[in-house]
């Protein structure tokens, strides 16, 4: 079948120069062994560029009975007269591909869905809709609580007694339409140690290596430190413009055992004759 | 499947049919040349140079030798396949809607079209000699029709009896010996716009406007199965090889500006043959389908559109290793 390959004109100088005069080369034709036949040809475009059109055809012998063969052989005729033997790029072209697209049964088709829609009503109100103020199973504007004073703090009964009372405590609340940021909710202060520490859990899995060579990959490193434990996350610093490594990467493991582990074995250890330094990842604020 | 896409006409594609053996392919269309291709390779072998109408009709007898065209340049004429020319011509009193060889090819028949004040007639004619006479040579048989226009015709495999389609929808069983009817059903509302036979001819799929395609039984004409769609069949085709068929079809080419090539579901549809429900469909046409046919293996098939190309398609293996769920 024959797969007409366009070509850009040549760009280079040197062949533009070659070409002038308006002679074109003569198009050539060269047989594989495997059945490919490959067909240069050149001409000028009525814009006056030159072309190179390469076609890749794929000739296959079969046998067939003998008056197809002697079909075969029939000369072309009518407006084909004048075809040179195999298809003539301009009455027959191959198309795009296209995909027999099979459908199961309608009623197959059509259940799916209404079953969805039937899992949603009945789900009913519950889970589509969350109040922002109270967390209940209405909309936010109907929720009971929205004139009180109890509007926007989260459940009414969680951090209510924890924060301390007084004016003060009150006007630090996020309530009304003021923003406050997470970090200063409930009381800055009291935020620092307890929650926060538990957050940064995740970096405290996570390991520093340093000094790697530069043509260390991704996958390099994933066979390093696979033997340690789970990997949560990796990420290796490369340079923007040559992709190469930078030198360092982050590992994050999903167990604290596992990253000390790895620093234990990795630190000091020789890969691709560079002696790696590896330690915990410092927290990003502190850097 | 990487169809082959023959660009080798003006105007919409009428009807295309493939050899006996399924390596060529005749094309008819609205331009005044019908074309023959290799179906491989696409190839395009020539070109039957000579009409001055619309291509209605084509039709290839089965040693490949003959081909016979109808036209709207009130013309019916044989071609020899080998070198492309003319060798037989008929002056009609209108335009040639459909033309047929025989199985034995011995005979040929054409209808004309009711107009110009001429009723719409049937015409058996010899086809064994064809020579300069040929022209002048009197029909065998003659048998006007009174009612509604033929739109498609068949041959019975034994040469005996015409099946022919109708405008409104009628399905009417001729006998050749007297030319007489020998049954007649109306199981469409509409025109009929192509009849295929099945494999061995006993059964035959007609492609009416009414939105469906109907199986029959070819000798009883009794009403075997029914493939609905939602838009005008303009041509079904059963396959020699699955219990499938294929239809095409789309919207009236009148109302296609005024669609968009999604919403005109110009595809072909593949029905399962037994079972009437629809498994499977393939793009590609930007116009309705008028003619479609499988490839005498089984393994291709073919449809021109109104679009004015012809696309040959190869099937996948996805198509022969799918099951029908039953």
């Amino acid at each position: 079948m024959p797969v007409p390959v366009p070509e850009e004109p040549k760009s280079s100088w040197a062949d533009e120069v070659e070409l002038e005069g308006g002679a074109l080369p003569p198009s050539t034709t060269e047989v594989f062994d495997n059945g490919i036949k490959i067909v240069t040809e050149y001409k000028v475009t009525e814009e006056g560029k030159k072309v190179k059109i390469v076609r890749t055809y794929r000739v296959e012998k079969r046998i067939v009975s003998k008056s197809i063969a002697l079909r075969k052989i029939w000369k072309k005729f009518g407006e084909s007269a004048n075809d040179k033997p195999g298809p003539n790029p301009a009455t027959t072209i191959v198309g795009e591909d296209v995909y027999m697209q099979f459908i199961s049964s309608k009623e197959e088709d059509n259940k799916p869905e209404d079953e969805g829609i039937d899992k949603l009503k009945a789900l009913g109100d519950k889970n589509v809709v969350k109040c922002r103020n109270c967390g209940g199973d209405h909309w936010t504007s109907k929720c009971p609580w929205k004139d009180t004073i109890l509007a926007g703090g989260k459940l009414p009964d969680d951090k209510k007694p924890a924060a301390p009372g007084g004016p003060g405590a009150e006007s630090n609340k996020p309530g009304g339409s003021k923003y406050v940021p997470p970090s200063l909710r409930d009381g800055g202060a009291k935020r620092t140690d307890g929650p926060n520490m538990a957050r940064r859990d995740d970096n405290y899995c996570a390991i520093r290596i340093a000094n790697l060579s530069d043509s260390t990959t991704e996958t390099d490193l994933e066979e390093l430190v696979k033997p340690f434990g789970p990997i949560h996350k990796l990420y290796l610093a490369k340079d923007k413009q040559t992709g190469l490594c930078k030198g360092f990467a982050y590992i994050h493991f999903k167990f604290k055992n596992d990253a000390a582990k790895a620093i234990a074995r990795l630190n000091g250890h020789g890969y691709d004759h560079l002696i790696l330094s590896v330690d915990w990842s410092k927290p990003m604020n502190s850097q | 499947m990487k169809p082959l896409i023959l660009q080798g006409h003006e105007r919409s594609i009428t009807q295309i049919k493939y050899n006996r053996e399924g390596d060529l392919l005749f094309s008819a269309s609205k331009d005044n040349k019908p074309n023959v291709w290799y179906s491989l390779n696409g190839e395009r072998l020539g070109s039957f140079n000579g009409h001055q109408g619309a291509i209605w009709c084509i039709d290839v007898d089965w040693t490949t030798t003959k081909c016979m065209t109808g036209a709207g340049d009130n013309t019916c004429k044989i071609w020899d396949c080998e070198t492309g020319k003319e060798t037989g011509n008929i002056p009609t009193a209108s335009s040639v809607r459909t033309c047929m060889f025989s199985y034995s090819a011995n005979m040929a028949v054409y209808t004309t079209d009711k107009a110009m004040k001429q009723p719409c007639e049937i015409f058996i004619i010899d086809v064994r000699t064809i020579d300069d006479s040929f022209s002048r040579q009197e029909p065998i048989l003659r048998i006007p029709i009174s009612g509604s226009r033929v739109s498609s015709i068949l041959w019975d495999n034994l040469d005996e009896s015409l099946i022919t389609g109708h405008e409104n929808g009628e399905i009417i069983q001729w006998d050749l010996k007297t030319g007489k009817k020998i049954n007649s059903i109306k199981e469409h509302d509409q025109l009929i716009n192509d009849m295929q036979w099945n494999k061995d001819c006993t059964m035959f799929i007609t492609a009416s406007k009414d939105h469906t395609a109907k199986l029959f039984d070819a000798e009883t004409l009794m009403l075997l199965k029914t493939y609905k769609t939602e838009r005008p069949v303009n041509s079904a085709a059963i396959s020699p090889i699955a219990e499938h068929v294929v239809l095409g079809g789309g919207q009236e080419a009148m109302e296609v500006t005024t669609t968009s090539s999604r919403a005109g579901k110009f595809d072909s549809r593949f029905f399962h043959l037994v079972f009437e429900e629809e498994f499977a469909r393939v793009k590609g046409h930007f116009g309705p389908i008028n003619s479609v046919c499988f490839h005498p293996d089984g393994k291709s098939y073919a449809s021109g559109g109104e679009d004015g190309f012809v696309r040959v398609h190869s099937f996948d293996s996805s198509y022969f290793e799918y099951n029908f769920d039953y």
